[in-house]
């Protein structure tokens, strides 16, 4: 190191991450898991996501060795979520290069966000908001066909984008007080209301196929055979709260319904 | 005969989605509806494609990447069912359109590459640490460029890999595709009984894994409800004959 950070900052001009770099960072930060691993997790991630920002903050060679050092530390957070965790390590950056508070702000930033952010982030996006989008969309394909798959990239993305870009933000205007502006946002509420409309279109699916393409052979035959793929869809149901294999399950029903076309 | 440019379309475009599933970006592009559509859409089969993926969007869909919890990998899963059976109906001789024995057949040969992925996945961890610990020496002596590059060489196993299994799939498409039609016809109905059969257990474990409270009790309120409007609809249309 080449003294302390307060010498530094009055040793040259407050330095700045210019907006060219925030977008870079962002950019880099879809990049965040290409190389996952279970020792360090997302770590190399976060370093190649911020390592702009930490160029622009660090002319000195030391001092940006000692930054990216401190960001090839464990990290593990929802991808999404960590946009709001990057703005604010450039927040912290921003204060230890000019001098107003020590690096280890910054380590204690992510260690207390990463957990709680992981789990609204779980929570919200792997639980709720995708499920539910895809059984919504999964159940509209007779009415939209190819569309239903691009109607679900448009409604997912119109959620995720606007939510990722405005945690970044977030997190580089506000530093820690983002914690409460996140908590505004009522996630599990909604995630809780979306699971719901999972479970329902998933219903709705069921009985879609049962009927629509048990109906396609026509007469008594197509009549038993919606009968059967609806009473099939409810032992499913059952048998899956019994834990029972989801692929055994699949290939059951598969297994049951060729012998039936066989021999009836 | 295996049309061979197609085979490495399916392959690349497999691996691109292999990729977009963890390493880059997560816009769902890599999920079993959009993935097995555009693959469909791709390789001149939408309708594999999408109903592949309509079935398997379903069967993953309460799968979720928790902490250091790897899911079945549901990308590689659609994305070699839809290449298998969008080329098995466009190998010669099998009719050129897809049908639900066609899909049934796919899924019943390449569903369970979804848990081969997971293995995969698991397998490939190991690598990403070697790079973790490189980037962390490399740091140590100033090459703060490069150690951070290492980040994204971290993506090239997963397109490899995944683009070859992708690939294969397909081939196997093409060489499954003559043979079908020669199947008996009774096991080509029971393979077409299939495909719902499939897709209603798939839908189950979907409102299973919905994660919803009463998911059972939301599940059978609107499967009722699709239920009495085909009935309605049936009797109106007796009644207008």
């Amino acid at each position: 190191m080449s003294g302390s950070p307060a010498t530094a900052a009055l040793a040259s001009p407050a330095p700045q991450v210019s907006p060219w770099t925030l977008v870079r960072v962002f950019g880099r930060s879809l990049f965040l898991q290409a190389s996952w691993n279970p020792q360090g997790m997302q770590n190399l991630g976060l370093a190649y996501a911020l390592f702009p920002a930490l160029k622009d903050l660090y002319p000195d060679p030391e001092r940006q060795m000692a930054a990216v050092r401190r960001h090839l530390a464990f990290f593990n957070t929802q991808p999404y979520m960590a946009a709001a965790i990057l703005g604010g390590v450039i927040f912290h950056e921003g204060r230890i290069a000019r001098g107003e508070e020590g690096s280890e702000q910054v380590v204690a930033f992510k260690s207390a966000l990463m957990g709680p952010l992981a789990a609204l982030g779980d929570g919200f996006f792997w639980l709720s908001l995708r499920p539910a989008l895809g059984a919504f969309c999964a159940a509209l394909v007779p009415l939209l066909g190819a569309w239903a798959a691009v109607l679900f990239l448009v409604l997912y993305n119109v959620v995720h984008l606007t939510l990722r870009a405005r945690l970044f933000r977030m997190g580089l205007r506000l530093g820690d007080r983002l914690v409460e502006q996140v908590a505004h946002a009522n996630l599990p509420g909604w995630g809780a209301r979306l699971r719901t409309v999972g479970a329902a279109c998933a219903g709705a699916a069921v009985a879609y196929l049962a009927i629509s393409l048990g109906s396609n052979q026509g007469g008594r035959v197509g009549e038993a055979l919606a009968v059967g793929y609806l009473a099939l869809g409810a032992a499913g149901y059952w048998l899956t709260s019994k834990r029972f294999g989801n692929y055994a399950l699949l290939y059951l029903a598969a297994a049951l319904a060729v012998a039936a076309g066989a021999f009836l | 005969m295996v049309d061979w440019s197609q085979v490495a379309l399916a392959g690349v475009w497999g691996g691109l989605l292999a990729l977009e599933r963890r390493a880059f970006l997560q816009a769902m592009f890599s999920r079993p509806l959009v993935a097995a559509t555009s693959m469909g859409l791709l390789l001149g089969d939408l309708d594999s494609g999408l109903y592949v993926g309509l079935l398997l969007e379903m069967f993953h869909l309460g799968a979720a990447n928790l902490g250091a919890a790897l899911p079945e990998n549901d990308t590689i899963a659609a994305t070699g069912c839809s290449a298998a059976a969008a080329s098995c109906a466009l190998s010669p001789g099998a009719g050129g359109t897809g049908t639900p024995a066609i899909w049934a057949l796919a899924i019943i040969m390449f569903g369970w590459l979804g848990a081969l992925g997971r293995k995969v996945d698991r397998w490939l961890e190991p690598y990403n640490t070697r790079l973790a610990r490189k980037a962390t020496a490399r740091a140590e002596h100033g090459e703060l460029r490069r150690a951070v590059r290492q980040n994204l060489w971290g993506m090239w196993p997963h397109f490899v890999i995944y683009a070859a299994l992708v690939g294969g799939c397909s081939a196997v498409g093409y060489l499954v595709g003559p043979a079908v039609s020669k199947l008996p016809l009774q096991l080509v109905r029971g393979l077409a009984w299939a495909y719902p059969a499939m897709g209603c257990v798939a839908a189950a474990i979907a409102a299973r894994g919905s994660h919803a409270r009463r998911s059972a009790g939301w599940a059978a309120g609107t499967a009722a409800v699709v239920v009495l409007a085909f009935v309605a609809m049936a009797i109106l249309r007796k009644g207008g004959a």
